[in-house]
């Protein structure tokens, strides 16, 4: 019997989740959508976000950006360094950074304010007053962390860029003008498309897994504790399984 | 009235952005100091509390909670690099096959992967899941006074929760570590050949020809340096954790957050001085 449950638990937590996502996706398109709720968590998100999105793209890129001017000196084509930062900072850095900034900023910070609430059992108490947590409080919140997660994508590239650039012209003694039209040789709008749609499916993921840790969290202090944990865990698992799926998509689709 | 009072009423503003200041500096400082302890009564925590060192390593290689139902830390670093080395098969091959290059795909695993992915992804997911974890158990430690308790009994609090988790950190990262390059190889290898059908035979070409012994000890060099930094940063924020509960879960959020630029950051200027201006890197071997 015990051993069943041990089994059962991963099982029923996924379950779970999913059940918890439709939810989510059905109240999406049912009338009272809370808008106030939902510009003051895209505002709480976005100002968590922020100085991370600053302070991980910057270190992210310009170690990219390192890494491929030793090759590309090695090669003597330190002047098609911008190609490898356009490259590596759209495709590959941005995204990544995205992951990092929407999980281990956004989706922590949002899974603690939900968890101390379940805890407080404030939700019970909206449930009793015949108020839908998920319509009130979960809707708005995932739909905030997709919102912010694609505006931040496009931030950490061009923050990524600007980075590269100073790294590479400053540092490196790349020559700026052809490092600016190195950058548009190999990247273009399909990649710059795909990136975005990563950003998107990364903030509604993390978004949902924040909620539903949240709401069911439990167990005092020690609950919320690890409840974060495993939004940070599982999110990263899961962003970083979509990102080698839409990388491998996108190429297929648009090459 | 004296005269502090008098000029905090007349200019409010400068006297609020003063004070978060004065608050800024003392925070870094007191997070100087508490990593100064840390770091100082690492052998106090070896010698003294050997038994607690023994059952963190365990835990932290195996995971806590539901974390072992998936198989635990080493489970989950292994997982992430996986999945990045996959990145470097379909991102690497349909570039290099833009160009024509293809062949050159097992280059691209020996390099990248040793020298920024393998490093980054096992920092990233160590800060997830021991980072998180460790200020998960000292934040509720500290919530419910157990820490004040520990003082009360005469165990030295930092030693034995702080310095005894960097220790076990410093200890978990090696073999976790192996396993992430391994992982981020054999994804990078699986993704070209079997997916992309390219032979297994030039890709081990390239790959042995360019991976470099150097390159991977210096890799085990950032990760360790990762860990040490990810679990002071992470301890610090649990040590500290206060307001109930809810207090838990904003000092792990915190935590991660911090630890993730700071983590980054070492990275990048720990890796400029290694590799240096000229990058140590010989084409023609």
């Amino acid at each position: 019997m015990v051993s069943t449950g041990i089994v059962a638990k991963p099982f029923r937590g996924l379950g779970g989740f999913f059940a918890m996502a439709l939810d989510t996706l059905v109240c999406m398109f049912r009338p009272p959508f809370a808008w106030r709720e939902y510009l003051l968590q895209t505002w709480f998100v976005a100002r968590v976000s922020l100085v991370p999105t600053l302070m991980l793209s910057i270190p992210f890129t310009v170690l990219t950006v390192f890494t491929f001017n030793v090759l590309l000196v090695e090669f003597g084509a330190a002047d098609f360094s911008g190609t490898g930062a356009s490259l590596g900072t759209v495709n590959q850095t941005g995204p990544i950074v995205t992951v990092l900034v929407v999980a281990g900023a956004g989706a922590t910070s949002m899974c603690a304010d939900l968890g101390a609430r379940t805890i407080r059992e404030e939700l019970d108490a909206l449930r009793v007053m015949g108020v839908n947590p998920i319509q009130s409080l979960v809707v708005p919140r995932v739909l905030a962390a997709t919102t912010v997660a694609l505006l931040l994508s496009s931030l950490v590239i061009l923050v990524g860029l600007a980075g590269g650039f100073v790294f590479s012209v400053y540092f490196q003694h790349v020559t700026p003008g052809a490092f600016v039209a190195g950058m548009t040789l190999i990247t273009g709008l399909s990649d710059v498309v795909v990136a975005l749609i990563k950003a998107t499916l990364f903030g509604l993921t993390a978004g949902l897994i924040a909620c539903y840790m949240g709401i069911s969290a439990g167990g005092g202090p020690a609950g919320v504790g690890n409840a974060v944990n495993e939004t940070v865990v599982f999110s990263f698992v899961a962003l970083f399984v979509i990102n080698v799926i839409v990388t491998a998509v996108g190429f297929q689709v648009a090459p | 009235m004296s005269a502090g009072t008098v000029v905090a009423q007349r200019l409010p503003r400068v006297t609020r952005w003063t004070r978060s200041a004065v608050d800024g500096a003392d925070r870094i400082g007191a997070q100087a100091e508490f990593y100064a302890k840390t770091v100082v009564s690492v052998g106090d925590a070896v010698i003294r509390y050997t038994s607690e060192l023994i059952r963190l390593i365990a835990q932290m290689s195996l995971g806590t909670g539901a974390l072992v139902m998936i198989g635990g830390t080493t489970a989950i670093v292994g997982f992430l690099t996986l999945s990045t080395g996959a990145l470097v098969a379909v991102q690497g091959y349909n570039q290099f096959s833009q160009v024509g290059v293809e062949a050159l795909i097992g280059f691209a695993s020996a390099f990248f992967n040793v020298r920024l992915i393998a490093p980054l992804t096992a920092g990233v997911a160590m800060a997830a899941t021991i980072g998180a974890g460790a200020t998960a158990q000292i934040g509720a430690m500290r919530i419910s006074e157990e820490i004040d308790a520990l003082e009360v009994m005469g165990i030295r609090s930092v030693a034995y929760l702080a310095s005894t988790r960097v220790a076990a950190g410093v200890v978990v990262v090696i073999p976790v570590y192996c396993v992430a390059v391994m992982a981020s190889f054999f994804a990078a290898r699986f993704g070209t050949t079997f997916f992309y059908g390219q032979s297994t035979g030039v890709y081990d070409h390239y790959f042995y020809t360019f991976l470099s012994t150097t390159d991977l000890l210096w890799s085990f060099v950032l990760a360790l340096v990762m860990a040490v930094v990810i679990m002071l940063v992470h301890t610090y924020y649990g040590y500290n954790a206060s307001g109930g509960p809810a207090g838990v879960g904003e000092a792990v959020g915190r935590a991660v957050r911090t630890s993730l630029i700071t983590a980054s950051v070492v990275v990048l200027f720990v890796s400029l001085a290694i590799y240096g201006q000229s990058g140590h890197f010989n084409l023609a071997g």
